[in-house]
């Protein structure tokens, strides 16, 4: 078991959260939208895994590189 | 409707049937007549923007408003307009110190809990950039287009609602190119054409195009550009040193490259601004020598142009039909919806300024 770190890749608003801790998520399956300069830009999962830490809310704004979900594996 | 809908990344466009809700209090449905396609859908289909899928690409349109909202009064069915991305709320802190473009309330688009404006069997398809021009019809937020005079054909104004916003834009409001100011601009596509259109306008004495297709460099000198470097055949920085004598007041990047985006800085003279417009991949870093921020050269990104696009579009519209703007030369074909993919492609290899979808 180990634990990834999901990162942003740009500076946003969270738009909305695609799941809930305990979600069973795929590699590339949608976490959640951001919403940045009118762009809706999805943050996808890193690995195949269960969600274990959401650290963003709905409407937090979050920066380029920040950590916004953790998944085990 | 009719839409060209983007599934996966670095996959044709698919012509779908695709549903549009009916509009809210504030919205209008738009029947667009003409629609750009822009170097920037690319960037989207490429990946190197991550977006939402599925969605309809298309960002570039004019057309004729077909229904409105409760609450609209702005607009009528009938009246003949252009969509633009930068929907402005009219309320926030950026709105009201004038920096519409920049306004990102979220209350252009609709909720996440609210019917998406575009759906296929219960599904929703994101709309790309609160706009979607390759379909039939455009659900947008009210401050989302702007009207314009009817003697106007659709064609160019379509091309005013993002590629010459974006680059008269950039020269006219982001760096604010002042009467006989020396001007490079790398990159003769669309935006980097219209960039060199604006900056004769506003009356800079040199006016350098950079480029790496010698018909662009054509074109770009008909359009105003004093003096024009291929940049496959010479050192654009060293050409530009020399025929400024020193380096310029002001430089357009319109790629999106970190090379060149280095390049635009490294060809100001003391005192120069560098303004990127170019979408630069997301993730890539920028490297400047230090040193030069001595010289107080300067760098700044520009995002459509800085517009107040209800301001900026219908004077854009009067430069064109007064000659000053060009833009019969900017379209090199018209072409049909289902040909969308054809034109994507085009612009991949450089060659050709700008397809233009005519919806029947
Ligand atoms: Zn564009
Ligand atoms: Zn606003």
């Amino acid at each position: 078991m180990s634990r990834v770190e999901i990162e942003s890749e740009v500076t946003g608003n969270v738009w909305k959260i695609e799941v809930k801790i305990g979600d069973k998520v795929e590699t590339e399956d949608v976490l959640m939208i951001l919403e940045s300069m009118k762009m809706e830009i999805p943050v996808e999962a890193a690995c195949a895994g269960t969600v274990v830490e959401l650290l963003v809310k709905e409407e937090d704004v979050v920066e380029e590189d920040q950590v916004v979900a953790i998944i085990e594996t | 409707m009719k839409a060209a809908v983007l599934r996966e990344q670095n996959k044709p466009l698919e012509i779908e049937e695709v549903q549009i809700s009916k509009p809210g209090p504030r919205e209008v449905m738009v029947r667009p007549v003409a629609a750009g396609v822009c170097h920037s859908d690319l960037h989207f289909m490429d990946g190197s923007y991550p977006y939402m899928l599925p969605t309809i690409l298309g960002h570039e349109s004019a057309g004729i408003v077909e229904e409105v909202g409760s609450d609209v009064t702005y607009v009528k069915k009938g009246d003949h307009v252009i969509t633009c991305l930068s929907a402005f709320c009219g309320h926030c802190n950026k709105c009201l110190t004038g920096h519409l473009s920049l306004c990102q309330s979220p209350e252009v688009s609709r909720t996440a809990d609210e019917q998406p404006r575009l759906h296929q069997n219960n599904q929703p398809i994101h709309q790309f950039l609160n706009l979607s021009s390759f379909a039939e019809l455009m659900l947008i937020h009210e401050h989302a287009l702007v009207k314009i005079r009817e003697d106007m054909p659709f064609d160019r104004a379509a091309l005013i609602g993002c590629s010459t916003t974006t680059g008269v834009g950039a020269v006219f409001h982001t760096a604010g190119v002042e009467p006989g100011s020396s001007v490079a601009v790398i990159g003769c596509g669309g935006v980097g054409l219209a960039a060199i259109n604006g900056a004769a306008i506003a009356g800079a004495g040199q006016i350098i195009a950079v480029d790496m297709v010698d018909s662009k460099l054509e074109l770009a000198k008909a359009l105003g550009a004093t003096h024009t470097i291929n940049a496959g055949k010479s050192d654009a920085i060293g050409e530009v040193m020399e025929i400024t004598r020193g380096g310029c007041d002001y430089t357009f990047e319109a790629i999106g490259l970190k090379a060149t985006a280095e390049q635009a800085f490294k060809m100001l003279g003391s005192g120069g601004t560098a303004t990127i417009i170019g979408m630069i991949p997301v993730g890539t870093m920028i490297e400047l020598h230090g040193v030069d921020f001595l010289a107080e050269k300067k760098i700044q990104g520009s995002n459509m142009g800085s517009n107040r696009f209800r301001v900026d579009m219908p004077r854009f519209i009067d430069f064109y039909l007064s000659g000053k703007l060009h833009l019969d030369e900017m379209i090199s074909k018209r072409i049909k919806l289902a040909d969308v993919n054809d034109a994507l492609n085009a612009l991949k290899t450089g060659e050709d300024a700008r397809h233009v979808i005519m919806f029947d």
